[in-house]
Parts: C-alpha cells; structure tokens; sequence
C-alpha cells in the first residue's frame, strides 16, 4: 500500500469510529407507560363518564350584599395559631392599630392565591368540560383548574407548588367536592396577617343552589403550621351576566403611581 | 402539634386591613374624612386593574406638588359615565380624594369636578343586581 492510500485508509477509519467513540452512555430508558391524557385532550374528553348534575359555566361574584367582609376567609370562631404564625398575626394587629399595612404582598403583585383568589376584589369566569373546571379571575387573570378527569394528586416530588395549588375534583351526588394542596410556602396569605404555607389544604364542597344562580362553596382549610384543627367557612356566589373578564396585569409601573402600595404605612 | 401552639384563643378579631375595592390594602387610606384638591392634570391613565391620576398642585406658598389619586379599574368608571379621554393633561379640575393617613399627597379617588361643570365619581366594585 502507497502511503497516500495508507492515510486514507486510517483517516476513513478514524471517521467511522469517532461517533461512536464520542457517545455517552445513554440513560436507561424509564418504564414504558403511555402518557396521561391532558385534560382537554379529545380521547380524555370523549371517555364515557356520568352527567355532572350541574355546570359552573358562568361569571360568578361573591355575594356582598350582607357583609363588605364576605371575601375574607380568617377564622370565624376561637382560633390557636401556631408560634410561627402568631408572630405574623400580632405583627398585623399592631400594624393596623398604628393605621399601617402588613405584608400587603398582593399589592406588590404577588398573587392572591387560593383560598381568596376566589372572591378577590372582581369576579371569576368558570368554563365547565367533562375533564375540568377553568377559573379565570377577573383579578389579576389567575388560572385555577380543578380536574375532574379522575386523576390522582401529582406525585410530590415532581409537583411544582404554586400559589392556587393542585385542584382534584370528584362528583359525590348533587357535590362538586374539590381537594387542593401543593401551595407554595411564602407570600402567600389567608387573610390579613394569617400566612398559608405548603402544608395548607383545602377541601371544597360545591353546590348550585337558587334554581342554578348561586353558587354555594363550604370551606375546610388546615394548614398545620398555621393553626390548629380545620377552619370552616361557607360562602355564596351569584352569577353575574352583564360582566366579562378583562385582561388585568400589576405591573411595577402601575403600581409607582397607587398611594396606598406605596405609601410608608406598609410594612414589609 | 398542641406542644407547638401558642395560648391563645380569644374572640375571632377580623383584620380589617383592606377594602373590597382594591386589588390591594388600603390601610394607609384614611377613609373618615375627605380632602379636595384644584389643580392642573399631569397624566391620567386609563388601565387595568386602576386607573390613575396625577395632578400638579400649588400649595399655599406656591410649591407645587404631584398628586397621585388612585381610581377604580375602567369597567367600574365607565359605569359613572367615565371615557378614555374624559380628561386630558392641562385641564383644571377639582378632585375629592381620601387621603393618605401620612399626609403626603395622594389618595383614593371620590369624585372630580371637570372643566365644564360636570361631576363624575365611580360606581361601587361590584356587578349589578344579582341573578335570581
């Protein structure tokens, strides 16, 4: 062999084998499970299921007309916080005492989260399909989802917390019963002064009352590094017909120019 | 858990740090009394989730100062007959606010006098009559 055909030779032989020589090692492949329908995926719509006795398709407010008050969500009865709680609390009774704000984090754009993000300030659009309930609020556009297509909660390791948490829902006779946990552990608020952490879980239990004009949730909320035992709470929406949601976003802009978010009355 | 609980359970004490008005508290608000401004409108801003208004106004030793008056989002002010252009920078208006509880200047939006005469306030957060 001439010396040209050598250096070919080898040169063709070196291409063939650097891919492979270059290559990691590959992972092992997980298990082979087909991959859970999302909840508006057209073979997840289509599966058989039972009539819901009701839909929540609608614009929806909280109903105001006894109480300013109804939107709040603290504790209606004697209530223990935990230590770490209570600190927040007693920092928020002097505050308002002084005529101040606590840790007013929605008025920094931090999101409501639930459970107020149902009842905050404008209403709440709800789109009802066999798999799912969407929620768009009217403050600040918060997507809330409650499934409805018999999955289970998210494996908590692979779950991102959030600020509305995880909604599973399951049809018991005329009840539309939500469970909803994964919430994130700061900046977020009951009420005034009353922190959610990511142990808070909340079940709702949803009926259409008032020949489907109102809609009727009872509260159960723990969080057992907030309080003590369960708070109970029921609470009334009406539908609203002659209101859409808008688009709605705090912006820091927007925001220089809201004394009350600005001023130096809040307590960060 | 009890071991972890404080002592206490008094009567239920609802924080009423915030009015259902706002997307936010409005503790620093003094809403027992109101304070009504003259002035020349700087910018007026019409958006979502507020509106907002600052308005250039000289006090009694002539120092002018921007205040910033806080409205309602514009779903709830076109319903007390507001528009986009209702008004313009330059105009002199009258606007009744209440006021920071620091005494800086700025507030929560009531009403306001326009230059031809007309009054405008804003309707209540809330829809219409209910469905029944």
């Amino acid at each position: 062999m001439k010396t040209h055909q050598l250096v070919l030779a080898l040169a063709v032989a070196l291409l063939i084998s650097t891919p492979a020589m270059a290559q990691a090692p590959r992972p092992a492949a997980p298990p082979a499970e087909p991959e859970p329908l999302g909840a508006l995926a057209r073979a997840n719509i289509a599966k058989p299921r039972p009539k819901p006795p009701f839909d929540l398709t609608g614009t929806w407010f909280i109903d105001q007309r006894n109480s300013q008050n109804t939107w709040r969500f603290g504790p209606t009865g004697p209530f223990k916080l935990t230590p770490e709680a209570q600190v927040h609390y007693d920092a928020a009774k002097k505050a308002q005492a002084e005529g101040k704000v606590y840790r007013d984090d929605i008025g920094q754009c931090w999101p409501a989260g639930l459970p107020i993000i149902m009842t905050r300030v404008w209403p709440i659009a709800m789109i009802q399909v066999p798999t799912a309930v969407y929620m768009v609020s009217g403050f600040m556009n918060s997507l809330r989802t409650v499934y409805l297509d018999g999955r289970p909660h998210t494996d908590p390791d692979v779950v991102v917390p959030s600020f509305n948490g995880e909604s599973i829902g399951r049809w018991e006779g005329d009840t539309l019963v939500v469970d909803t946990k994964y919430f994130v552990n700061d900046h977020h608020w009951i009420d005034s002064g009353i922190p959610a952490s990511d142990q808070l879980h909340i079940v709702e239990r949803m009926k259409l009352v008032n020949n489907g004009n109102t809609l009727e949730i009872e509260y159960t909320m723990a969080d057992p590094k907030g309080w003590e035992g369960e708070w109970k709470v029921t609470k009334r929406w009406n539908r609203v017909e002659d209101m859409d949601i808008a688009e709605v976003s705090c912006l820091p802009d927007l925001n220089q120019h809201m004394p009350s978010t600005q001023s130096k009355e809040n307590v960060r | 858990m009890k071991a972890l609980l404080v002592g206490f359970a008094g009567a239920v004490v609802i924080l009423t740090a915030g009015a259902s008005f706002a997307h936010h508290s409005a503790a620093g608000i003094d809403q027992t009394r109101t304070v009504t401004i003259v002035g020349v409108l700087k910018e007026f801003k019409w958006a979502n989730p507020h509106s907002w208004m600052d308005i250039d106004v000289a006090d009694d030793k002539g120092e002018t100062k921007v205040w910033s008056v806080e409205m309602t989002s514009p779903t709830y002010l076109a319903r007390a007959g507001w528009k986009s252009n209702t008004v313009k920078p330059g105009d002199k208006v009258t606007v009744t606010v209440r006021p920071l509880r620091s005494g800086d200047p700025g507030g929560l939006f009531v009403s306001i006098t326009l230059p031809d005469g007309r009054v405008l306030g804003q309707a209540p957060a809330a829809p219409r009559a209910p469905s029944q």
